[in-house]
């Protein structure tokens, strides 16, 4: 393992050079095949530590000037090394070695570099294209475990979106179900009521139908008719028909207005998952909004009071379920804003091209440095556990990939406002029906 | 005796609510109905009432901090929540500060909604014949020593029983430490208790069927209940079967259990002043058999209590 992550693996045996020996002797050397491969030959002191590299560079310099050989072949051949070469302990991991040898390597190229042990003394010869190739190597490897990296994480994402999503609909579903337990109440007891009601008057009806049978048969004896009049009169005791109506009217009424209101809820729970529609034409965000207040009505009703100024809107192309849970995100993020009963102002709006919807609060808005990250995935202000920090993330995404806009401002004390722009008509891009699949 | 008719009061931001409600329990109470629950206050000032019944969800004010106010302002009117949401905070909130005396949950069932009120009824008659009883009001038991209260703990964690050990020497409260539920059966007839300070379970054992039976056996007994069960059902149940008088997360915070112990004890105090035992507690009995069957049991068991009590 050691010798992966190291220069040992670079390391190639040269024997190295006195000091003493001449110039001549070492271009000598260089020539001979054994040294081909290298630029440079190392030159050691007695104690076998390095003194430098002399380069064939360097001695074509030397043998370029007029009379150079004549002049220089026979000095020793301390005189050309060049002292700046670059030592390197063998056991510097590769990474650290790459940079230190980048950091100092000149151009043109005209030196390998000495490797040397823990004491500083003479090893061996390392070529700068082996280190590259190591590099190159290392980085591909680098590179598969940051696609196996991305995968996972891209993969772990797609696990995080649809926890949001069930986090949103399982607060959708919870605030829905006590939507439902209100007109369940007041219906379930009227209809008790009514039985309660209804009861004495059926036996009016048969005390009457009695009554009347006995006044259609000649036959019908005094002390009969008598017994059936007083039967009639006692139901009627009993059932009070002129409060009858006064009592049965409204409890049929509310009864049926909780009836339509079940229904309501049925076809908002419908309209807002719209399991059945993926990417839609002819959606109008006015019917998004609509249904996602349906939806949020319960999480909103002790928090704020909901205004809408909603303008006639042209349709659009968009996934409404994706648009109904950012909006569901919006209303509950302003509902969760506020310190105390609030306001909640949604308008929407068609200008060139586009449709535009804002949603404004008057809660406790947001410090700047909120601010920045309110996009960012798994940032939020809430409690654990009460929050992904993932709404505002995918809610981003969702527009974005509809080809929109999510913009905000915010200030703490007064409110924070949210704009949402579509385009009317869609880029001819598959993007939101992409989303459906991964969300 | 006054022969005035129970007095009720719906509240709820649903008229349809209102309307139902108020059309069922005309016959048998005087029902007033109000659907904004800011108006109540004033209602209240210009009209008492014995009975307020309010929804938990209402634009402007949650039915848990109008029935808190209602506690502070008149606290002997009876205070019961009805709501569609099963939601603990509001729970916690309508008991610890709204003192409630049941936790309904809508869709209703027409005949427990009727026990309930009729049961609640029960208890304002019994209260206004014992305030019109006069009697001479006995100084506080004079056999008591410098304690000003009696309090029988029946939790073995230590955290609990160091705070509970502090605060009883800071307010002279007698402490009493059940390790076992025999042992609590033991203390609880032979001592003169005034609170009990519980989890929910012991040692692994349910301590709820016990809780049950004490609000039955004795309603004079106020039960401050430490636990680190956070579950609307439970909770629920303890405030309609058990009559509970505080639940507390655990660990406990000294702060909150130091307010609970203060309000137990003016309460304790108060019922002392009263010249007749005031009918404190009237708990809903258990739904389920089995659980009926084991308050039964241990209904026996406290036998010598009961005995004192009713002497």
């Amino acid at each position: 393992m050691s010798s992966q992550h190291t220069l040992a693996s670079l390391l190639k045996s040269v024997e190295p050079l006195h000091a003493r020996l001449t110039v001549n002797d070492v271009a000598e050397r260089l020539l001979q095949p054994d040294f081909k491969g290298f630029l440079s030959l190392p030159v050691v002191d007695d104690d076998n530590r390095p003194l430098g590299l002399v380069s064939r560079y360097r001695l074509q310099d030397i043998f370029m000037q007029r009379f150079g050989r004549d002049l220089w072949g026979g000095h020793p051949v301390q005189h050309a090394v060049n002292t700046e070469s670059l030592v390197v302990p063998v056991h510097t991991p590769l990474e650290a070695a790459a940079s230190i040898i980048t950091a100092q390597v000149q151009y043109p190229v005209t030196e390998d570099f000495i490797l040397v042990d823990g004491e500083g003394r003479y090893l061996g010869l390392g070529t700068l294209m082996d280190l590259l190739k190591a590099m190159e190597q290392r980085g591909a490897q680098r590179n598969q475990t940051l696609q196996r990296a991305l995968r996972e994480l891209k993969h772990s994402q797609a696990h995080l979106v649809q926890s949001e999503k069930m986090a949103s609909l399982g607060q959708m579903v919870a605030g829905v179900a006590h939507e439902l337990n209100t007109p369940l109440g007041y219906v379930r007891n009227n209809v008790q009521l009514l039985q309660e009601l209804v009861e004495p008057i059926i036996g009016l009806a048969q005390a009457q139908a009695q009554l009347g049978a006995c006044l259609a048969d000649p036959q019908t004896e005094q002390a009969q008719l008598e017994q059936a009049l007083l039967a009639v009169q006692q139901a009627t005791e009993q059932a009070a028909p002129e409060y009858f109506s006064a009592d049965f009217t409204p409890l049929i009424e509310d009864t049926l207005y909780g009836v339509d209101q079940l229904a309501e809820l049925a076809v908002s729970l419908k309209d807002f998952a719209r399991l059945d529609r993926a990417m839609s034409e002819a959606i109008n965000l006015n019917d998004c909004i609509a249904s996602a207040l349906v939806i949020a009505r319960n999480t909103l009703k002790d928090k704020a009071e909901v205004i809408t100024r909603l303008d006639e809107l042209p349709p659009i192309t968009c996934t409404p379920s994706q648009i109904n849970q950012v909006l569901l995100n919006l209303l509950t993020n302003a509902a969760q804003a506020m310190d105390r009963p609030g306001k909640i102002l949604l308008r929407s709006w068609v200008d060139d091209g586009q449709v535009h919807l804002s949603l404004q609060d008057n809660g406790r808005g947001m410090p700047k440095e909120v601010q920045r990250r309110i996009f960012d995935p798994f940032f939020t202000t809430k409690a654990v556990g009460e929050g992904t920090g993932l709404g505002l993330a995918i809610s981003y995404k969702i527009i974005q990939e509809h080809g929109g806009r999510i913009r905000f401002v915010s200030e703490p004390g007064r409110g924070t406002r949210f704009l949402i722009s579509l385009p009317i008509h869609q880029a001819a891009s598959s993007a939101p029906l992409d989303l459906q699949r991964s969300a | 005796m006054s022969q005035q008719p129970v007095r009720i009061l719906f509240v709820d931001d649903e008229e349809r609510i209102l309307r139902t409600l108020a059309m069922q329990f005309r016959r048998h109470y005087q029902v007033f109905t109000e659907s904004d629950p800011q108006k109540v206050m004033a209602l209240l000032q210009q009209q008492p009432m014995d009975i307020v019944v309010s929804d938990q969800r209402m634009p402007g004010m949650s039915g848990s901090q109008l029935l808190a106010q209602v506690q502070q302002d008149y606290p002997h009117t009876l205070r019961i929540l009805l709501t569609g949401y099963s939601d603990l905070e509001a729970a916690v909130e309508a008991l610890n500060s709204g003192g409630i005396f049941r936790y309904l949950t809508k869709p209703w069932v027409t005949s427990e909604m009727v026990a309930t009120l009729a049961q609640a009824s029960n208890m304002v008659l019994r209260q206004r014949a014992s305030q019109s009883n006069v009697m001479p009001i006995s100084s506080a038991r004079s056999n008591r020593s410098a304690e000003r209260a009696n309090l029988l703990l029946l939790d073995n964690d230590p955290q609990t029983l160091a705070v509970t050990q502090q605060l009883c020497v800071e307010n002279q409260i007698k402490l009493f430490h059940a390790r076992s539920l025999d042992e609590a059966v033991r203390l609880l007839n032979e001592q003169s208790l005034d609170m009990l300070v519980s989890d929910i379970q012991l040692d692994g054992n349910d301590v709820r069927p016990l809780l049950m039976t004490l609000a039955q056996a004795h309603p004079q007994l106020l039960s401050i209940i430490i636990t680190p069960f956070q579950d609307t059902q439970v909770l629920l149940k303890l405030i309609n079967q058990a009559q509970i008088f505080r639940y507390l997360p655990k660990p406990i915070r000294r702060g909150m259990y130091q307010r609970a112990i203060s309000t137990a004890l003016a309460q304790v105090e108060e019922w002392r002043q009263q010249p007749a035992p005031v009918v404190t507690r009237l708990a809903a009995t258990p739904v389920v058999a089995e659980e009926q069957s084991r308050v039964n049991g241990l209904m026996g068991m406290l036998g010598r209590l009961r005995q004192r009590l009713t002497a």
